[in-house]
């Protein structure tokens, strides 16, 4: 054990000393004695110095020693050797990429994999590996879910801070492709709960985010309000989805046919060939559900409009893709070749800024993806990931590097302070005690 | 305030328990003393005969000596056949012994009660008071006790018969100090041509004692002090300790190892200073210490009334010449 200020144990130590000194030289009443003759003992206070052969109240000096040994320990900073060396890593393996994208994988986290590491392995799920070894990577089974980058972070702090009370320091690895599917919101707050590092090691290669995105393929007057929406919202995967706002042609179609998803979006309340309902009416919202097959049909993948909307047609026949509030289709979707055909019967209002409103901007944004089933894997560019995973944990958000010794020395001198605390209040009952005692 | 009745009672359960050796003590000091002789300081006017010289000349049959008959003179006095022999009037002086009353005042305040645990100043001074007794005794004069205790006085008027100093005996043993009471109001009502023995550690009142028994000795009576002292007020324990004055809860100083010879010096120069304002007033002072024999105390006491004695005899020898 060493000291980062040892003025203050010397200190320490010396009013220690000098309590033990004046506990031995204390101010006493000495026993009485009659003695006939006292009248010529010169007259002098009755509490006097004497060195106390039996030193007695021993509990009450014990407790006060220990109060300045405590505070001058807290005070001086006690650092202690490290009880392991090394540093300690939670391996996250992410295993929701099937077969084709295992191999990676596998290969990367087995290769960061050392002896004495604790190994996550998540898909939607996520759970540690009791007493891992690196056969445990391979034995791992691939499976075809989608990733849960949140669960497995709590996973893996949980299991980190278990490793950090025999290393050193302790990081988190986590081996995956990142999909942009696999982070949520939740994710870079949790990811803030741990201090240390979180090392990222992506499996293939990472998408380009340097090149400048295009906007979506829309095809609209110029203040077409859909338009603007989506335009606000961000870019789409390009050459997949082309919203119509006008009328269908062939080249549209035959676009269709060769895996894109056209968006048929009519600015007209009753576009030509979609059936007329029998009375128009009002609805007062629309919600568009996930357009992912297979995917978890979470909230947060769904988006709803709350407006009131004229209805006037109904959308042509298909699989439901948006259902107004009473639950009648709002939007249907037909398969059409490699690609699909989706038509949406929602009318925005002439007036108002609706088309602008963040609510309506993720609905249009939802209503532009692609197709349902066809829905591809797009991985989260390293900028996303290093935003959300690479910030360090504590309140300033800087990255501390590692987790170990320098954390337990500042909880070392809270505890000593805690127990110097503790002592003095000891100190008091012991020495009302022993005044009672003596009275 | 008076000690609780309970140490007394106590005193007295552990001496009639039969503590064996104040009885050998006491026996052992009566013949320790056996033959001493305790003469007046000066010739007495008692009228019984006894020991003592007597202020009477002429009536006793033992011839003294012959002086020249003066005008005055009794005329039965003149020896007639030395007259006729020698034509010259001489008268014969024959010297007179009588009795003179002694009263033992014995000091049984708390002060005397140390220490705690042996009790020696209070059982020297009974020792002492008993073998004065004795000896006074001896010389067939009467004999009496004053005890001064926290409850008051006790008194034994002098007597000369034969139990008187077994009734004193007693009477001290079954007396435990305690408390605190002045002893010069115990000698207001003694009257003057008595011989006075004051056993104490005059602690109390001593001025009051020593212009009281100045009185006394001025009215031809004839004092003696004996002044009780314990070892361990000589040389207190060389612990820190608080000292009480046992009559003066009060009085309370601590007696540590700085002030031990300040004590010491202050209490050997007040043991000086009574002495020599006794012995200014003409008055006998002997210290008594615990440690010693009494019966060495009794002849210190009687040997220094012989030398006075001695002295003044031939005064009075001179005077009459």
């Amino acid at each position: 054990m060493s000291f980062a200020a040892p003025l203050f144990a010397w200190v320490g130590g010396a009013l220690a000393v000098g309590v033990v000194a004046l506990h031995l030289l204390s101010w006493r009443r000495p026993p009485a004695l009659p003695l006939p003759t006292a009248r010529f003992a010169p007259d002098a206070p009755v509490r006097t110095v004497s060195p106390a052969v039996r030193p007695s109240d021993l509990v009450l000096l014990a407790v006060r020693v220990l109060a300045i040994v405590l505070v001058s320990a807290a005070l001086a900073g006690p650092t202690f050797p490290s009880r392991a060396e090394g540093l300690g890593r939670v391996i996250v393996v992410d295993r929701s990429h099937g077969l084709d994208g295992w191999a990676s994988i596998d290969r990367l986290a087995r290769s960061v994999y050392r002896s004495g590491d604790a190994l996550v392995v998540f898909d939607s799920v996520a759970h540690a590996v009791r007493n891992p070894t690196l056969d445990s990577i391979v034995a791992t089974s691939p499976t075809s879910s989608s990733a849960g980058m949140s669960a497995a972070l709590v996973v893996a702090i949980r299991a980190a801070n278990e490793l950090q009370r025999g290393r050193d320091s302790v990081e988190i690895v986590i081996v995956s492709p990142f999909g942009r599917d696999a982070l949520d919101g939740a994710t870079a707050s949790i990811r803030r709960l741990w201090p240390g590092t979180v090392r990222t090691m992506r499996a293939g290669t990472a998408p380009n985010d340097t090149t400048r995105a295009r906007p979506l393929d829309v095809r609209a007057g110029p203040d077409d309000a859909v338009s603007a929406a989506l335009a606000l919202e961000g870019a789409a995967p390009v050459g997949s989805v082309r919203v119509v706002r006008d009328s269908t042609t062939a080249r549209d179609t035959a676009w269709a046919r060769q895996g894109g998803a056209v968006v048929v979006w009519p600015r007209e309340p009753a576009p030509e060939g979609w059936p007329p309902r029998a009375m128009p009416d009002t609805a007062f919202g629309v919600t568009v559900g996930s357009l992912v097959s297979g995917s978890s049909t979470s909230p947060s993948r769904s988006a709803t409009v709350v407006a009131p909307f004229v209805r006037r047609v109904a959308p042509p026949a298909g699989r439901v893709v948006a259902r107004w509030d009473d639950g009648e289709p709002a939007a249907t979707e037909i398969a059409l070749g490699a690609g699909c055909m989706r038509s949406v019967a929602i009318v925005l209002p002439a007036a108002g800024d609706l088309g602008l409103t963040p609510a309506f901007r993720r609905f249009a944004t939802q209503l532009a993806g692609p197709c349902t089933g066809a829905h591809p894997w797009v991985a989260a560019p390293d900028s996303v990931v290093s935003r959300v995973l690479s910030a360090g944990g504590g309140r300033d958000g800087a990255s501390t590097g590692s987790v170990g010794t320098t954390r337990s020395d500042g909880s070392t001198a809270r505890w000593l302070l805690a127990a110097a605390l503790v002592a003095l209040a000891a100190e008091l009952f012991v020495r009302r005690g022993a005044a009672n005692a003596t009275a | 305030m008076p000690e609780p009745r309970t140490a007394r009672n106590e005193e007295r359960q552990r001496r009639a328990e039969g503590d064996a050796s104040s009885p050998e003590t006491r026996s052992s000091l009566l013949d320790a003393i056996r033959g001493v002789k305790w003469p007046a300081l000066r010739p007495v006017a008692g009228a019984l005969p006894g020991a003592h010289h007597s202020r009477l000349r002429g009536a006793a049959p033992e011839l003294s000596e012959y002086r020249v008959y003066r005008q005055g003179d009794d005329p039965k006095r003149i020896d007639w056949r030395l007259l006729a022999r020698s034509d010259r009037a001489y008268i014969r002086l024959a010297e007179d012994r009588s009795t003179v009353s002694t009263i033992l005042v014995v000091d049984a305040t708390a002060s005397m009660a140390y220490p705690e645990r042996s009790l020696g100043k209070w059982r020297a001074a009974c020792d002492v008071a008993v073998g004065l007794a004795a000896v006074a005794h001896a010389s067939r004069d009467p004999v009496g006790l004053v005890i001064v205790s926290g409850d008051g006085m006790r008194q034994l008027p002098p007597r000369t018969r034969r139990g008187i100093v077994g009734e004193l005996a007693r009477a001290l043993d079954g007396t435990m100090p305690h408390g605190s009471r002045p002893l010069a109001p115990a000698m207001s009502g003694i009257r003057s041509r008595i011989r006075l023995a004051i056993v104490s550690d005059f602690l109390g009142d001593a001025d009051d004692v020593r212009r009281r028994a100045g009185e006394v000795a001025a009215a031809g009576g004839e004092v003696h002090a004996i002044h009780i002292v314990a070892e361990e007020e000589l040389d207190p324990p060389a612990r820190s300790f608080l000292a009480v004055d046992p009559e003066d809860a009060s009085l309370a100083r601590p007696l540590v190892a700085e002030s031990r010879a300040k004590y010491v010096e202050r209490f050997a120069a007040w043991r000086t200073e009574l002495a020599a304002s006794w012995r200014a007033e003409g008055l006998s002072y002997t210290v008594a210490r615990v440690s010693e024999p009494a019966s060495r105390v009794v002849r210190r006491v009687a040997g220094a009334a012989l030398g006075t004695r001695r002295a003044a005899a031939s005064d009075v020898r001179r005077e009459m010449r």
